[in-house]
């Protein structure tokens, strides 16, 4: 089917739709209230309607509703987003009880190619609902589990609207190849890449933005997230790092209604990187004896390229539908200014879903989903590497404070006095343009047929087409070294094709025993391209930009490039089943035969098998009246899963093109390359304890990652295109831990509720029987510390262990020492968090209700990088210092000390961050027009308690060598903003 | 329908979809099984184009052949230049196996070997095929002279079949086949091409040092036939009509290709096309408040500049469309510097921009950007300095002469020698010797080719390179090889570490 005719075909059961909702007449009204089962309180925005009609309402605010129903209804159908659906008989004044997810174990749950009950489970999988995502400005998926979920960690790489974010599902497993999970969307998975092109100019590389950007988060109705391979197994090779499956909202049966919200946030920088001020550096200045470096003034750099940034984000839906057919139409509006100023992205989202049965029978059907996002980002010029002419949070770190920024007719000054290759941050901005237009779409299409009420034939298609276009320009007149005014122009284009059938059978079999199978085939294609082009040495023309005329470069200076990686294809067979004998064992069995285009010729198929046990304790009959446990399950389950995330044509020896008349060869093939292999044992256990008032889990697990993906070191001489090649290396990375999710419902009253949940992890980390060999990473790059690599991957260690010179202080003349003179370096720190923690609670009372989260990582060490070169004691006389050396009671540090990285800089990464509080409102219905109205107030980032002397412990700076990755390094990034937002919703 | 039927058709649409043999397909590569999916001649440029970064940018073999003698220095200043002691302990005779830019100068020195291996495994042309070998000896001779184990690889293809390793004279003879095969079918002209005499030149080096490679390192002893060929070959090039330049910069300057009469073989460098990074030599040397604007880093240490006696014009000179532009001066820079008004520039702490002829490893002065004499061969180009296009000199002319004459004065011919030699130095400003000596005369190499990559390997040859300089104590034997890079020690057993390491 070409995208055209999918989409026409998408488009028609809409149109249909509207013409079901017909008039009914000869009504009777019902009414009642909807209530949360956990601890009474009202449900909002609960769907209600009477089975076997159109009819339907959802509740308001506190939980009430009203509904004409034909007279001869007889049972209302009540479901929410979080809760299971119950079928109740109509009565008079009606109290409809909900059952949460604590403890509903009929309701189903969202697996891998299919859905299961919930008390089927076998594996760790956990799961947030929409109630339970983190609010506030969040553009991304990923970022509304932040914190909620026992081993898993989400690390916002740097405060920029979209950006990066890294998130580790039981911490890292492989060294070379991508540690991110696999989302999958409705059944649709995702590649981990977006269409927004890459950029490196002179100010370094960019950081990358979230692959995730493209799904409003307010179209996300649960994530389930697949920690153990007995769980992600069924996704074969692409399940080792974890999997998250992502459900968007669907429309529910009942009369169309009208959803909205709308949000007015204000940003600001959370936590400066303390310099000094001008009369702190002029005291600095006196102290030291130096006798230049005072210019006068006092100014504020950073502040001077931060903003008050104002958010602004509106969703509005419409769903509706009957048994026959639902539909959801969605869209979002987003337009975050960024804390520095110029910087910020908009986005537009629109997203169509559907639901259809078709025939008398009810046995055809048809699901869709359509989503669209176009985005546009404009880039500060922060990069993750900058040399010695540093990035713009670098230079406003760096300016003197005693110099003016500004000349007396208001604009900057490009060339300060204190030195031409100083930059003034203003200038930077304003001479700097990077900006990104982004358009993805992504359709599926999804035919089934039940030929009976066990059995179900199922057809998944879905495209994925992505579009970026990236311009950047440096003008002129800034004091780069080298620099003429540079241009550039980059496009990538990313397609994704799949095509999936599943055969599923679900049916109690016997009176003990029942059955839930599915078995299918998967075929997907990755079909990924870019071009660009560049220039410098522009002339100048007033209002215009470089990249709109590039034809003015001189011939000489103009660079073209195209690239298309070999297309590449995956095609999978795969089957499971789940086994449930009384409600008391459960035993599931996966297996999935991965094929991949990247492999290698000898290996082109692999086998990922799964068993997981479960027994339900509590079904037995010595726990089956207890008083103090009413649910308890403990399970236990192996699984392989499989990484080969490694790029296409790896296999193969090949050829470059570099440029007229330039061939060389680029890449040693590995004939044997295949995927790196992921064992895991997983023991857990659920429970529920006093009529739920308390509920969690507990999980143990161990995963040793084998013939782990890497790009090794060729045996000079090779190719001079790479001086590496990838194989599947004999050593591995072993991981363990425990983690558990503990949630009380501490209070439950008619008026006022209060529950609270903790989840923790703890987790170790360590490389394994990797030889002699060592690999080096985290490269730093600035002033003084050129080629320095402060991370190692060698075997007994953690991954990304740091490497560095022991600093012991600062001697009588200024100078630092170091163990061994500098000439011997250490094994110092592990940048890998061995505890992780999230903390929420709310509280409700009557119509008002606050939600508090928190987040945070404990037991590792952050390398400072900033510290380390940019705000160095060198620079005082020129440029800024870190206020923190030149403090009382220091040993006075010599301004001619070596900037060198060591242990100095090494900082403890303790954090805990109040990431996300709310408060909201309860209105209820105003008038007969605004049902549900609600208004909340969210703060985010609002504290973090650390030691940390950076921007923020939650970083991530891109630091990687070679294409191995770094972890746990901060420099100069883009600040974490502090984000308070007023939003509004109701429906229609 | 029933379940037999379903099954059959479930079955069916799988094997109908599964037509995919999951096989690669390229677009923008080439595979390389395919024998005429490439052209050779591109091939033969890509080779040409792995010599640029090991030769050109400022922290390769440049490096590794001049931070370690008394012409250059990377002292750290302050907050700047530490770069995890990287230069410190070139110069200091401090480095090991992990040394990051030694690894690096091995590593793409062996990449250009496999380059140029691959063009002859194309079956190229006579002509390509000897252009192909050229490139291949000059960078496996790099390698013989650094670290005297040079691994070779014979499949191209499958990477798990490890080089072997050869040691001093196999290697000489190896590199020495190589060009004496070439030698009849290289073509003579253009300097940026493989050429007969820059083969030639190459021979020289390898016959004037064979005492060093296939003798001992230490104490080198030099057969009267290797001498009488370097004399030969000296002749054959000399034949061909070099001179010396009337403007001793010329050599290096804007356009060097162009009006220098002394270049047998530099590296192209053309914007739009090729090139490497030869701009590193003056933004490596030249101060921030200078123009163009540099790093503040390497200088030369006070041996050097002590060579030169005044009025030698390649001690310091104007150049043309440079100095009369930004005030820079070329040759080696000391004392009070000044913009092109006259104006006496500063640096950035306040202080008159002299450089002073003291300079430390590690400077934590007051004066700590002015320390050292700064040195300025590549004149600079206004027009394009960035990136340069300055072709990138490896042999030229007197260089030819200067080994010509040490070979004579090393089989007893010294008159002979030094009547070249003080032909060379009255072009260029000098008092003419009375007589030649080995220390005179590695003096004048010194003066002559300061900066251009040949001090270690003379200094070896001469029996100095233990010696002791400024910031530098006499060394150990081990150091008149590099330490095999870890890295590769790990991965190709075939290798041993280098004695003393």
């Amino acid at each position: 089917m070409t995208p055209k005719r999918l989409l026409k075909a998408m488009l028609l059961p809409v149109v249909m739709l509207f013409a079901f909702q017909v008039a009914v007449a000869q009504n009777k009204t019902v009414s009642g209230k909807v209530t949360d089962g956990k601890d009474g309180s009202p449900v909002a925005g609960a769907s209600v309607a009477a089975k076997g009609t159109t009819t339907g309402t959802s509740t308001a605010a506190d939980g009430s509703f009203q509904l004409s129903v034909p007279a001869n209804a007889k049972v209302l159908v009540v479901s929410s987003v979080g809760f299971g659906t119950v079928e109740v008989n109509i009565t008079d004044n009606m109290n409809v009880v909900l059952a949460s997810s604590g403890s509903n174990l009929n309701e189903v749950v969202v697996v891998g190619y299919g859905s299961a009950r919930k008390k089927d489970q076998t594996g760790a999988v956990a799961q947030v609902k929409a109630k339970d995502f983190n609010k506030g400005v969040l553009t991304a998926a990923d970022q509304l589990i932040q914190g909620k979920v026992a081993g898993v960690q989400v690390i916002n790489n740097s405060g920029a609207p979209g950006g990066g974010t890294t998130v580790r599902i039981r911490g890292n497993s492989s060294i070379r190849s991508s540690n991110q999970p696999l989302y999958v969307v409705d059944g649709v998975p995702l590649d981990g890449s977006n269409a927004r092109p890459g950029l490196g100019n002179t100010l370094g590389g960019m950081p990358a933005a979230n692959p995730l950007n493209f799904i409003n988060p307010n179209d996300i109705a649960s994530m389930e997230i697949l920690k153990d391979a007995s769980a992600a197994a069924i996704y074969g090779s692409r399940g080792a790092n974890g999997v998250i499956l992502i459900t968007t909202k669907k429309g529910q049966a009942g009369a169309p209604k009208i959803d909205f919200n709308a949000g007015v946030g204000v940003a600001s920088i959370m936590k400066r990187f303390e310099v000094m001020n001008g009369d702190e550096y002029r005291a600095a200045l006196t102290k030291y004896g130096a006798t230049s470096g005072n210019y006068g003034d006092n100014v504020d750099a950073l502040g001077a390229i931060l903003q008050n940034a104002i958010t602004q984000n509106y969703n509005a839906s419409v769903s509706g539908g009957n048994d026959a057919g639902k539909y959801r139409l969605s869209v979002g509006l987003t337009d975050q200014q960024g804390i520095i100023k110029e910087s910020g992205l908009k986005r537009a989202t629109a997203s169509l879903s559907g639901s259809y049965k078709f025939l008398d029978s009810k046995k055809l059907g048809l699901d869709f989903n359509l989503f669209t996002a176009q985005s546009t980002e404009n880039i500060a010029p922060i990069s993750n590497n900058a040399g010695f002419q540093g990035s713009l949070i670098g230079h406003a770190l760096q300016w003197n404070p005693t110099h003016p920024l500004r000349n007396a007719d208001g604009t900057p000054i490009v060339i300060p006095q204190f030195g031409n290759t100083s930059i003034n941050p203003l200038s930077m901005i304003e001479a700097y343009d990077d900006n990104v237009a982004t358009t993805e779409v992504l359709a599926s299409v999804s035919p089934y047929y039940k030929f009976n009420d066990n059995f179900e034939y199922r057809l998944l298609y879905s495209v994925r087409k992505g579009v970026g276009v990236r311009k950047n320009e440096i003008k002129r007149f800034l004091n780069y070294q080298g620099n003429l005014g540079s241009a550039s122009v980059g496009t990538a284009e990313q397609s994704t094709q799949q095509l999936t059938h599943t055969l599923s059978y679900n049916n109690q079999i016997t009176s003990d025993i029942n059955l839930n199978a599915v078995a299918g085939y998967e075929y997907m294609k990755y079909d990924n391209l870019s071009y660009g082009m560049s220039g410098s040495d522009f002339a100048d023309f007033p209002g215009l930009s470089y990249y709109n005329y590039l034809q003015n470069a001189p011939n000489a200076r103009r660079g073209i490039g195209s690239g298309a990686g070999p297309i590449t294809e995956l095609q999978s067979y795969f089957a499971r089943a789940v086994i449930n004998w009384q409600d008391r064992l459960v035993l599931t069995g996966t297996v999935r035969a991965d094929g991949s285009s990247k492999f290698g010729a000898n290996n082109k198929y692999g086998v990922f098998p799964s068993f997981a046990l479960a027994w339900n304790l509590s079904n037995e009959k010595f726990l089956a009246n207890s008083k103090v446990v009413n649910n308890l399950k403990i399970r236990a389950g192996w699984g392989r899963t499989g990484n080969q995330e490694f790029p296409a044509a790896a296999s193969l020896n090949r050829y470059q093109i570099n440029g007229p008349n330039d061939v060389t060869r680029s890449n040693f093939g590995n004939p044997d390359l295949t995927w790196e292999q992921s064992d895991m044992i997983n023991v857990g256990a659920d429970f529920g304890l006093f009529e739920d008032r308390v509920w969690g889990t507990i999980d143990w697990f161990q995963k040793t990652s084998t013939k782990v993906l890497f790009e090794q070191i060729v045996a000079q001489p090779g190719p001079p295109g790479s001086a590496k090649y990838w194989i599947n290396l004999p050593g591995n990375i072993f991981n363990t831990g425990v983690e558990f999710a503990l949630n009380a419902a501490i209070v439950r009253g008619k008026d006022f509720s209060w529950n609270a949940g903790v989840n923790a992890s703890f987790l170790k980390n360590e490389l394994r029987d990797f030889g002699n060999q060592f690999f080096e990473t985290g490269a730093l790059s600035g002033q003084g510390v050129s080629g320095a690599r402060v991370q190692r991957l060698v075997s007994g260690q953690p991954l990304n262990v740091f490497y560095l010179r022991q600093f012991e202080g600062i001697d009588a003349n200024g100078q630092s020492i170091y163990t061994n003179d500098g000439n011997k370096l250490f094994y110092s720190g592990n940048p890998n968090p061995t505890t992780l923690l999230g903390i929420t609670t709310d509280l409700n009372y009557k119509k008002f209700s606050a939600v508090i989260n928190m987040n945070g990582a404990f037991g590792h060490m952050i390398y400072n990088e900033t510290l380390t070169d940019v705000v160095p004691i060198g620079n005082l006389g020129t440029r800024n210092i870190a206020k923190s050396l030149v403090a009382d009671g220091k040993t006075q540090e010599a301004i001619s000390n070596a900037i060198a990285p060591s242990t100095r800089y090494l900082e403890s990464g303790n954090y805990l961050k109040l990431a996300n509080a709310t408060l909201s409102y309860n209105v209820g219905n105003i008038g007969k027009t605004f049902r549900n109205v609600n208004i909340s107030l969210t703060g985010q980032n609002l504290f973090v308690i650390t030691k940390f002397s950076g921007f923020d412990p939650e970083v991530n700076v891109d630091k990687q060598v070679d294409g191995i990755p770094s972890f746990g390094i901060e420099y100069s990034p883009y600040p974490t903003a502090r984000t308070i937002l007023l939003g509004v919703s109701f429906g229609l | 329908m029933n379940i037999k039927q379903l099954l059959i058709l479930f079955v069916g649409a799988i094997v109908l979809a599964s037509c995919s043999k999951l096989e690669e397909k390229y677009r923008g590569g080439v595979e390389a099984v395919a024998e005429g999916g490439v052209n050779v001649a591109d091939v033969l440029q890509g080779a040409y184009n792995a010599l640029n970064n090991p030769f050109q940018d400022q922290s390769r073999f440049w490096a590794a052949s001049q931070h370690t003698t008394d012409e250059t220095i990377g002292p750290t200043r302050g907050p700047d230049w530490d770069d995890n002691g990287v230069w410190r302990v070139l110069h200091s005779h401090n480095w090991d196996a992990d040394h990051l830019f030694l690894r690096d100068t091995y590593r793409e020195l062996l990449q250009a070997q496999y380059a140029a291996s691959n063009v002859l495994a194309l079956n190229p042309s006579a002509q390509q095929a000897a252009e192909a070998k050229f490139i291949r000896a000059l960078s496996m001779w790099c390698i013989l002279d650094g670290w005297d184990q040079v691994p070779v690889r014979t499949d191209l293809d499958k990477v798990t079949v490890l080089p072997e390793v050869l040691k001093g004279k196999d290697a000489f003879d190896f590199i020495m086949k190589d060009l004496t095969e070439a030698l009849p079918n290289l073509p003579v002209g253009s300097a940026i091409k493989a050429n007969k005499d820059a083969a030639r030149a190459l021979m020289m080096k390898m016959y004037l040092n064979k005492g060093v490679y296939a003798g001992s390192r230490k104490t080198p002893t030099f057969d009267a036939g290797d001498m009488n060929q370097v004399i030969t070959l000296a002749d054959q090039i000399l034949a061909s009509g070099y001179q010396l330049d009337d403007n001793y910069f010329d050599a290096f300057g804007p356009a060097n290709s162009s009006k220098s009469k002394e270049m047998i073989y530099a590296l192209e460098n053309t914007n739009g096309l090729r090139g490497g990074n030869n701009q590193s030599r003056w933004y490596c040397t030249l101060h921030y408040n200078q123009r163009p604007s540099g790093w503040n880093g390497f200088t030369t240490v006070a041996e050097t500049y002590d060579r030169f006696e005044a009025g030698d014009k390649r001690l310091t000179a104007d150049y043309p469309g440079v100095t009369d532009v930004s005030g820079l001066k070329v040759g080696l820079l000391q004392g009070q510097q000044f913009d092109q008004t006259g104006a006496a520039l500063k640096d950035r702490k306040g202080n008159n921009l002299s450089y002073t002829k003291t300079v430390k490893l590690k400077e934590t002065g007051n004066d700590l950007e002015i320390t050292g004499i700064r040195v300025v061969k590549y004149a600079p180009d206004y027009q394009v300095e960035f990136p340069a296009e300055n072709e990138y000199v490896i042999f030229r002319a007197a260089d030819v002469w200067l080994m010509k004459a040490e070979a004579l004065l090393r089989t007893g011919k010294a008159a002979e020698g030094l009547e070249i030699v003080n032909i060379i130095r009255t072009k260029r400003g000098a008092t003419p010797f009375a007589s030649l000596t080995l220390d005179n005369l590695l003096d004048e190499r010194s003066r002559e080719l300061y900066w251009e990559g040949w001090r270690r390997n003379d200094m070896i040859r001469f029996g100095k390179f233990l010696g002791a300089w400024t910031e530098k104590p006499a060394s150990g034997d081990e150091r008149l090889l590099f330490a095999i890079p870890s890295e590769q020690l790990a991965v190709n057993p075939n290798l041993s570490q280098n004695p003393g390491y």
